[in-house]
């Protein structure tokens, strides 16, 4: 296959796809009465990004050094990823070379900001990868970008600052939902409600949020610059929600699709609540409901879910401790391996209408800032599916502090975003591609 | 009230702080320089320039132009380099010259501390106060006041987590998302309101006399003893059967595969004559297999224990709490199991009241009471509330309980209120009715009595119907289908003025909200909902959300009244300003000196000054930590849920009465009493306090309690659950306690992982933090005092020695390994003196006074001002501390300064 051929095609189709009429030949119709066959348009391409707060155990996570390449020993922390091995690849040698925060594991992640990069501000933040990938990816799906969190479990899970992993064009925190079920509902929850109804409840809306922008003008007419810029942010979500509503509109009488998976209990915390959120993810690319999705997942409740009683941020210490402390590291890595194996099991199962599965079409960025403790270099990576051209099935070794944002700036490429450089990207990573 | 000495001081005040408030050449000369001592420049020619100076500059990366002095982002990104490549050991490379090990621990401590100076010196606002929104609380607290409605705001964010208090403007994010959970969280409150103002005044009070629950027991017991017999006679009916001579053949081939006699019963269908054990009322399962009746037969615990429970004493006035049991003893139900709120009690405020007694012979540690709503987690759901239970059956105590009775909780069914003896849910029962059956033959003994339990709805009698529903003169019901415009506009502007507290309605609102109230009338909506979403839009617009402070200009300015009535509510209470310091304000008298100054001392003395005093302290404290890990119930059983909130609520309430009575600030260094409850002085071990309120009570002296470092909540902040944590104490006093900040933990430090796992005292484990200049660099400061405070264990329980065995999981620890030592305590602070133990220390630490005053300072600058408090503060600090020196550090004097100051009272 020619990449950059159906690069070029895919972005050619993709101004289209903002007229409804088009949606169908994306992968939208399969939920309509019946696929016509022998489509020629590209699958569209899918991204996730899944980020585990305080990091890995470095020596039993990370394959050896020496082993670049295919012939590597898969190591104890990602052993539950073995059936997958020619579907995954993990990357050494990455830096966010701006964090000197050993606690932020998600805050600048995918974003490669400096914290301190603004004189006469205290924290400084930029747009996120996956907003940047979703701009582009996302217009035919109902939603851009899904960004998925795990609520008050992140406080202690070593994420950082932040709603979620995902950060807007101005560097503000974006927020989504916060558990299986807020997720769930956001997207197959059903409206029942009469056609002509919705359209008339869109008006309502729409005169909701012009009174908020009136009200929003009184008031900006009389504050300072700085006090502006902040109001910016109301300004601004107004006009994401109307967004949302203009993109409603065009969706309007196109039914909720159908959730592949029964509604999720409210109680589940840790392994279960991460297991479903997948699920869930999976779902949600599989109705094509979106095209970019974010997690940041619990590290500590998964810890009290696996019976572990140690606070997840003293386990991430466990070089000065005692074994115990290893060993829960260990079993948290194993755990999140065994999580992520079933994602792709699931991604692998899911049939696309050409016959290819879903993880042919995906790639799913799975890490975090931290790589143990304190240690920010050599932040764990692991990039799985073949969604963006990325070379599988190796133990890939670029040169020591490689920006993290070079991994992120060949995945959206690779994904078909035409974006040049993200963060503090110097280029794209050649060892990467397949 | 305003005590008198407050009013005569403000004089002073205003010449000190108004007047002194232009730049003045203290604050000038206050800014500390973000500057490396130009001694390290040696260390940097000597080690680093070789590679990175003039000729070479390997990596791109040169040293010798770097600026001793910070002054821009671009030069502060270069030291950061430079500490983050020597900190992870990468610099100088292994194969080069490395510097003498003590210089370098000297550079990397000053370069640290630098970088932190520089970022905030390069981050200070100036000053400026970014817009800000409400936050959470403020939020609930917020429409509390406004609609009498308390929300479940869990949904939002929690604003706090940050390194910022959750004022700071700067850090309150909004979001479409957030807008729209504002747009729904007000239309709940909305309805709730509305309900509420309908449903009226109606007085509702639901009783239980509890002896009515001693009924389900006796029936319990009957039943209990009825199948005992029956059991029984079975038995004997079957062993009639078995010595009949004519069944002797059968019954020896029987013995040959069921020897005993209850085997032997198993087969008792081949026994001519044997009956069943249906004849005997048992059912089909105990013909199938026998073993059921065994069971009535054998475990008659249960039944010894109803006899107990039945010939206690005043059942017929009241009844016990018993634990629900299931092995061993107990009928496996609890003589009182609850309360539940009657379905048709609304969401709202109540009261929960318990008459209640403690038994003669009850132990001093069982007279605990446990009050909570029963959740999703059932038996094992948290307690709201423990109370200390001080009645005699004869004279019993009645206990009173606000409990807030929210919507979700009657959405989801957990109506069900609860009251257990304290300790009842932590999951041991089952081992106290085995080891209580042994020693008595019939199980735990009953502890607690209660007379009769009753909830009943709060009206708030002052101020009821809230502001926001009594703005509005229309009508709320559902029936009304249209109001005219002419009501509606006035209803809608006082609404408005209220929401906006007080501020003026700006032109255009009426018509906008008149206008999506027709929209919704015409779209088919009852008038109800119409006025909902109305009054929602106010709800979620900016001048509700944000508490705006105009000024197209961008100037520094005063405050108006009504701003600074805003500020200073927000302030103390956490709330908007009520009807008193609007009144002021519209009459312009607020910003006279004495009339802030008497209504600072209002605020601090209202009853929901707590709502200052708790976000306050738990964030300038840190107090969250307490709540990032489980504490282990095996090793510190004493330290349950119930201690661990009165250990929190000590902080709190220590803060609120030093507020209360002005004493000094300085007695949360050291002091000679502590504000303990029942509870807490249980645990303390403090002798002669009985009750749930904390009161102040002088301690011997040779306690170790009075002051923070003395109370279980700090102490046990700075462990895991299991064991101390030295490192998280002495860096918590050094930030805390001392102002002088370590450095954030540095990235990419290698840790030491030699010592894992091996059996070394903690002192020698922390060792090993002095063996390398990365490490020694802030432990050197940081682990002496970690080392004074080894005397509290992880609950903050006072010990002489420690113990530490490796385990490793799956495997039986080996004793062998086990060591266990003698604590000493001694050490030397980093450049200061030498302490014997936790007593010295604790004297010394309470010697800073001044710093400790000034990082208080600072903490109540951010949290007042909400901005972070930059080296422009400086002045600021120095003369709030100046001002509350010379009061001898009396607390209130830190917030009616500050109040006053040009810094509180501009925008």
């Amino acid at each position: 296959m020619n990449h950059s051929l159906n690069r070029r095609h895919f972005l050619r189709s993709s101004t289209a796809l903002i007229a409804l009429p088009f949606l169908g030949s994306l992968g939208f119709r399969r939920f309509a009465s019946a696929s016509s066959g022998g489509e020629q348009v590209p699958r569209p391409k899918r991204l996730i990004f899944l980020g585990f707060g305080w990091g890995v155990t470095q020596d039993s996570w990370h394959p050896k050094i020496e082993q670049a390449g295919m012939d590597y020993t898969l190591p104890a922390g990602l052993e539950p990823l073995a059936r997958h091995r020619a579907d995954f690849s993990v990357v050494q040698g990455l830096l966010n070379k701006y964090n000197s925060n050993g606690h932020y594991g998600s805050t600048f992640w995918l974003t490669g900001a400096n914290e301190f990069g603004q004189a006469g501000q205290s924290f400084h933040n930029t747009v996120s990868a996956d907003q940047v990938a979703g701009e582009h990816l996302g217009k035919g799906a109902r939603y851009d970008s899904l960004v998925l969190d795990c609520g008050a479990a992140a406080a202690a899970s070593g994420h950082g600052q932040g709603l979620s992993l995902s950060w807007d064009i101005r560097g503000k925190p974006i927020s989504g939902p916060k558990n299986p079920v807020e997720a769930f509902h956001r997207l197959f929850a059903k409206d029942t409600t009469p056609l002509e109804q919705q359209k008339a409840m869109l008006a309502q809306r729409r005169s909701v949020l012009d009174n908020a922008l009136e009200n929003a003008r009184d008031l900006q007419r009389t504050l300072s610059k700085t006090d502006n810029a902040k109001l910016d942010e109301y300004f601004q979500g107004i006009r994401d929600i109307e967004n949302r509503l203009s993109r409603d509109e065009k969706w309007l009488g196109v039914p909720q699709p159908e959730a592949p998976l029964k509604e999720p209990k409210s109680e589940l915390a840790g392994y279960e609540e991460i297991r479903l959120m997948y699920a869930i993810m999976a779902a949600a690319l599989q109705t094509d409901s979106t095209r970019v999705l974010t997690y940041r997942q619990p590290v500590s409740t998964l810890l009290t879910s696996l019976d572990i009683r140690i606070d997840a941020h003293t386990m991430s210490h466990y070089l000065g401790k005692g074994p115990e402390y290893l060993e829960a590291s260990e079993k948290r890595d194993k755990a999140q391996s065994a999580l992520l194996a079933e994602l792709l099991d699931q991604l692998k199962a899911i049939q696309e209408p050409d016959g290819s599965c879903l993880l042919d079409h995906t790639t799913v960025a799975f890490g975090s800032n931290i790589r143990t403790s304190h240690s920010l270099d050599n932040c764990p990576t692991l990039l799985a599916g073949r969604g963006a051209g990325i070379k599988m099935g190796a133990n890939i070794v670029v040169p020591k502090d490689t920006p993290l944002c070079n991994a992120w700036l060949t995945l959206m490429q690779g994904s078909g975003v035409p974006v040049e450089r993200h963060g503090d990207s110097t280029g794209v990573l050649k060892q990467l591609l397949a | 009230m305003c005590p008198p000495k407050a009013a005569a001081s403000v004089c002073l005040w205003a010449s000190l702080f108004v007047g002194a408030a232009q730049d003045s050449p203290l604050r000038a000369a206050g800014a500390a320089q973000a500057a490396m001592p130009p001694r390290h420049r040696s260390l940097l020619g000597e080690n680093c320039q070789g590679c990175h100076g003039p000729e070479k500059q390997k990596g791109n990366f040169r040293l010798d132009d770097l600026p001793l002095t910070i002054t821009d982002v671009a030069s502060a990104e270069r030291w950061q380099k430079v500490l983050s490549a020597m900190n992870s050991g990468e610099m100088p490379p292994d194969d080069e010259k490395q510097p003498d090990a003590k210089a370098k621990t000297d550079f990397l401590d000053d370069l640290a501390n630098t970088l932190v100076t520089a970022r905030r010196q390069l981050s200070d606002q100036h000053g400026v106060i970014a817009l800000r929104r409400l936050n959470r609380r403020e939020y609930q607290n917020t429409i509390r006041v406004l609609l009498g409605v308390n929300l479940d705001v869990s949904e939002l964010p929690s604003d706090t987590g940050g390194p910022h208090f959750d004022t700071v403007g700067a850090n309150l994010f909004l979001t479409g998302n957030q807008f729209e959970q504002y747009e729904s969280l007000a239309r709940e409150a909305l309805e709730q309101a509305f309900t509420a103002k309908m449903a009226g005044t109606s007085p509702r009070k639901h009783h239980v006399e509890s002896e009515t629950l001693n009924r389900i027991f006796l029936k319990k017991n009957k039943d209990g003893l009825d199948a005992m017999e029956r059991a029984n006679n079975w038995i004997k009916a079957v062993d009639d059967a078995v010595a009949q001579p004519g069944n002797a053949s059968v019954v020896a081939d029987l013995r040959q595969v069921a020897p005993s006699a209850d085997a032997l019963r198993y087969h008792w269908k081949k026994i001519p004559g044997a009956p069943s054990p249906m004849e005997f009322g048992f059912d089909k399962t105990a013909e199938v297999n026998p073993a059921t009746v065994y069971l009535y037969r054998d475990f008659t615990e249960f039944v010894r224990y109803d006899q107990y429970y039945l010939s206690l004493p005043h059942l017929e006035q009241g009844a016990y709490l018993t634990d629900q049991t299931r092995v061993g003893g107990g009928n496996n139900i609890a003589a009182i199991q609850g309360l539940p709120i009657p379905p048709s009690f609304p969401p709202g405020e109540y009261v929960v009241r318990i008459r209640a007694a403690a038994t003669e012979d009850a132990p001093a540690e069982r007279k605990f009471l446990e009050f909570g709503l029963k959740g999703s987690r059932g038996g094992a759901t948290p307690a709201l509330s423990t109370h200390h239970i001080t009645g005699t059956i004869e004279a019993p105590q009645i206990i009173e309980v606000p409990f807030s009775f929210r919507k979700e909780n009657a959405d989801r069914g957990h109506r069900n209120l609860f009251i257990r003896e304290r300790g009842a849910a932590d999951g041991r029962n089952d081992e106290r009715v085995k080891t209580a059956h042994k020693q008595n033959g019939f199980g735990p003994k009953v502890a607690l009595w209660i007379d009769w339990i009753e909830i009943e709805h709060l009206s708030n009698p002052e101020d009821l119907p809230p502001p926001g529903i009594r703005a509005l003169e229309i009508p709320l019901d559902d029936k009304t289908t249209d109001v005219p415009p002419n009501q509606l506009r006035p209803a809608f502007a006082n609404f408005v003025r209220e929401a906006y507290r007080g501020g003026n309605v700006p032109q255009g609102t009426l018509e906008r909200l008149t206008g999506i109230y027709n929209s919704r009338i015409e779209s088919g909506t009852t008038h109800r909902t119409a006025v909902i979403h109305a009054l929602a839009s106010v709800l979620s617009s900016p001048q509700f959300l944000y508490c705006a402070e105009p000024d197209a200009a961008g100037r520094h300015r005063s405050l108006s009244d009504l701003e600074l009535a805003t500020r200073l509510s927000y302030f103390l209470l956490g709330e908007p300003p009520d009807s008193i310091l609007r009144e002021l304000a519209a009459r312009g008298e607020l910003r006279q000196a004495e009339v802030l100054s008497a209504q600072t001392d209002r605020l601090l003395n209202h009853a929901r000054s707590g709502q200052f005093v708790r976000p306050f302290l738990s964030q300038w404290l840190l107090l969250d930590r307490l709540d990032l890990f489980q504490f282990s119930q095996k090793l510190y059983p004493q330290f349950d849920d119930s201690v661990k909130a009165a250990a929190r609520q000590e902080v709190t309430e220590t803060f609120a009465h030093l507020l209360r009575s002005n004493a000094p600030l300085s007695d949360l260094l050291r002091a000679d009493y502590a504000l303990v409850n029942a509870l807490l002085a249980r645990y303390y071990g403090l002798e002669g306090v009985a009750g749930d309120h904390f009161r102040k009570v002088a301690l011997p002296p040779d306690s170790p309690r009075g002051g923070l470092l003395g109370m279980a909540a700090i102490m046990a902040m700075g462990s895991n659950g299991e064991r101390t944590n030295p490192v998280e104490r002495g860096a918590w006093v050094l930030r805390k306690l001392l102002n002088e900040p370590p450095p954030p933990a540095p990235a990419n430090v290698p840790e030491i992982a030699r010592l894992a796992g091996k059996p070394l005292t903690t002192r020698e484990r922390l060792h090993a933090h002095q063996e390398n200049p990365q490490c020694a660099s802030c432990h050197r400061k940081i682990d002496p005092i970690g080392f004074g405070l080894e005397n509290f264990d992880a609950t903050g329980i006072w010990r002489t020695t420690d113990s530490y065995q490796p385990v490793s999981e799956g495997v039986e620890p080996d004793p062998l390994l086990k060591i266990t030592w003698k604590i000493d305590s001694s050490s030397v602070f980093h450049k200061g003196p030498a302490f014997a133990g936790y007593f010295e220390m604790r004297d010394l630490i309470a010697t800073k006074r001044r710093n400790f005053a000034k990082g208080f300072c600072s903490a109540l600058i951010e949290y007042a001002l909400g901005r972070p408090c930059g080296f422009s503060d400086e002045g600021l600090v120095e003369s709030v501390v100046e001002h509350c020196e010379k009061k001898g550090f009396a607390t209130r004097e830190f917030l009616h300064a500050l109040i006053q100051s040009k810094e509180f009272r501009s925008k």
